[in-house]
């Protein structure tokens, strides 16, 4: 019950005036960057990143845990009353969200589906006080093969899992990786690919990455798109969200197997908690076929309660995971992970050790941000559906103005945005021809870890390939991966066969 | 991230497309896609030019500092040719169906966006914040279709003075002052 007395301290760390206002602050703008369609939770911790700068450490992951559970429990708002998921892990939701919106059913979908992402965070975050510690001791075990396993599982499963065609997947892959590789080396000291440009010489960045791809990418797709298709309209609210005892019992086995289903997608880096999601979903209309009454494609309240409860345990968990191992599994994560390393703070088994007060004020105010996004959304979700009647220039005008000073403000180099204008038109063609964009932040995120881990396996073993499968671990790691695909590959030949009755 | 909901709607255009005989469209029609598998050759040919000017510094041990980039370039010149493959096969379909363009970009808005950013990378620092970020404001806007251009220049401006006062002045953000310096602080 170790944990349990340092959470306690956590929460007595957190539980300061100034930083309850930081956590109400992050949870608001979080949520706010998260209704706006095209924009999910990393573009909400990105863009946010800036405003941190001038806290103390604390203040500033206190404020994190605000703005990391906001964006999730945003994006599902817009999915569900305009047809329009704010981030690709609010696409399951959005569904039967929208089915049960049109039926006039919107306070409900939109209280499922916050009391799901509450549900979901609260028993992953819990997951993570208790385990977190354990599963450090564990990563002490790996070495630079198994981190190296790690990586290639995470590279070939965002590329192949999540993305529609392998060849799309992978080439965004190998786009991320490039661009990873700019810098100096930091095993040999080689200036690599910087073109002699000082400014290049410490990489770049991941947040000029990562708001180039997403927000100054969709930007463009908007601007490319704007006389093109067809103006959306929201479904409007009337009344308060709420339940009835009946709903809510309804949804409650929805919420816990959707739980279930993202709980151990945190730790598994597939790129986020798209996979959970649908996975959570289908189950569902599974098990929904086989009931008297079948609830699904009439507006079923757990096509909604699953998926968003798969979403945020997935968030839960990689906060463990990257906490303890200093892996991240998703885009949101890896930035912060940035924001770590902003602080000089290495996450990683280390971690628990060196700075246990601010990994516990931390996990605390993830808490409370789950409390706080709870009552922020729970009965004011339709007013953030107002957010949406700032016409449509404006507010797209004033994310780029955002972009601007969030790549400004993290570097102070007019460099850095040039290159997030280029990058911003390779998300831009990119998103035009079909190309998944999760593959590129994941090779970003991971490049650099799989090749220092790679180099240095081959460094110890004089030059021994062997040496990169050389342990029960790695085994295990090639072994499930190799599972994985295998299951992809079923389930695309099943599903083309389905096709051709 | 992905564009999925978009790609559903795309496919039903698609499927109305095959019913409607277009005019005979040239080679390129369906096949700019190869611009991805010409960007991919263009990062692969910048990354092996690295490779071979690189300064290895004496004494690196191996796999020395060329080592992972050079299977990247592999990987991307794979990919780069079986995309080039892929997209010379099956083109995408062009629609002409009304109005509707649903394949076809909106240049001039996204040359104007790409315009005001850039404006606003060259201006930050000779004229400041306040105005370079009006500037870039004012111009997304305009190139998103707002119709009242003297409304948005006030607006613009409120804006960029906002963030300007809540990061500069709140924050302690250290923003560019430019022309304007010394009147902010």
């Amino acid at each position: 019950m170790e944990s349990l007395s340092l959470l306690l301290e956590g929460f007595a760390q957190a539980f300061t005036p100034m930083n309850l206002l930081w956590v109400f602050v992050g949870a608001f703008l979080g949520t706010a960057v998260g209704v706006i369609p095209g924009l999910g939770s990393s573009m909400a911790v990105a863009l946010l990143l800036p405003v941190t700068f001038s806290l103390d450490p604390v203040g500033a992951f206190i404020m994190f845990a605000g703005v990391y559970f906001g964006g999730l429990f945003g994006d599902s708002t817009m999915g569900i009353l305009m047809n329009t998921p704010g981030g690709s892990t609010a696409i399951a939701t959005t569904f039967e969200g929208h089915r049960m919106a049109k039926l006039g059913r919107a306070p409900q979908a939109l209280a499922t589906s916050a009391i799901g992402a509450f549900i979901g965070g609260l028993i992953a975050t819990s997951l993570v006080v208790f385990f977190a510690p354990k599963l450090a001791d564990i990563a002490v075990m790996f070495g630079p093969a198994e981190y190296f396993a790690l990586a290639v599982f995470a590279f070939i499963a965002t590329a192949s899992v999540v993305s529609d065609s392998v060849i799309k997947g992978l080439s965004a892959l190998a786009i991320g990786l490039a661009l990873a590789m700019v810098g100096i080396d930091g095993i040999s000291g080689a200036s690599r690919f910087t073109a002699d440009v000082p400014q290049l010489f410490d990489g770049i960045s991941i947040i000029v990455i990562t708001v180039g791809i997403l927000a100054l990418g969709e930007v463009f797709h908007v601007a490319s798109r704007i006389h093109r298709d067809p103006k959306l309209s929201a479904i409007a609210v009337s009344g308060r969200p709420y339940l009835s005892k009946r709903e809510f019992r309804e949804a409650l086995p929805a919420w816990l197997r959707g739980t279930a289903f993202g709980v151990p997608f945190g730790v598994i880096p597939v790129g986020g908690a798209e996979v959970p999601t649908f996975m959570a979903y289908g189950t569902e209309r599974q098990l929904d076929r086989k009931r008297r009454d079948p609830q699904f494609g009439k507006g079923a309240i757990r096509g909604v309660a699953a998926p968003e409860a798969a979403g945020n345990a997935t968030s839960g968990t990689a906060m463990g995971a990257l906490l303890a191992l200093g892996l991240p599994t998703s885009a949101t994560a890896a930035i912060m992970l940035a924001a770590f390393q902003q602080y000089g703070l290495q996450p990683g088994p280390l971690l628990f050790e060196r700075n246990a007060d601010l990994v516990w004020a931390l996990l605390a105010s993830l808490f409370i941000g789950l409390v706080v996004l709870l009552v922020l959304n729970l009965p004011f979700a339709p007013l953030w559906a107002k957010l949406l009647l700032i016409p449509k220039h404006y507010l797209y005008a004033g994310i780029t103005v955002f972009c601007g000073l969030g790549v400004y403000a993290t570097s102070a180099a007019v460099a850095d945005l040039y290159i997030v204008l280029a990058i911003g038109v390779l998300g831009f063609i990119l998103r035009r021809y079909g190309f998944p964009l999760a593959p590129i932040m994941i090779g970003v995120v991971l490049g650099p870890l799989a090749e220092t881990s790679l180099r240095n396996a081959m460094m110890s073993s004089g030059g021994q390939v062997s040496v990169l499968v050389d342990s029960p671990v790695t085994w295990a790691l090639y072994g499930i991966l190799a599972l994985v695909l295998a299951y992809t590959l079923w389930r695309r030949v099943t599903a083309k066969a389905r096709q051709d009755v | 991230m992905t564009t999925e909901t978009g790609n559903t709607a795309d496919t039903a255009q698609e499927v109305l497309a095959v019913e409607q005989p277009a005019d005979r469209p040239g080679f390129w029609a369906g096949r700019s896609g190869l611009v991805v598998a010409g960007i991919l050759a263009a990062i692969g040919a910048y990354l092996t030019a690295g490779i071979i000017t690189m300064d290895v510094p004496e004494g690196a041990k191996a796999p020395g500092p060329t080592f992972f980039p050079i299977l990247i370039v592999i990987a991307i010149f794979v990919l780069a040719l079986l995309l080039a493959v892929q997209t010379l096969r099956k083109p995408e379909h062009v629609t002409e169906i009304g109005t509707v363009h649903r394949f076809h970009t909106d240049w001039k808005s996204l040359a104007f966006v790409f315009g005001s950013f850039l404006a606003f990378a060259l201006l930050l620092i000779p004229v400041g914040w306040l105005i370079s970020a009006a500037v870039l404001f004012w111009g997304v806007s305009r190139a998103l279709g707002s119709k009242r251009p003297l409304f948005d220049l006030g607006l613009s401006l409120v804006f960029a003075s906002c963030i300007q006062l809540a990061f500069g002045a709140g924050l302690g953000l250290n923003l560019p002052g430019g022309i304007l310096e010394g009147i902010f602080g």
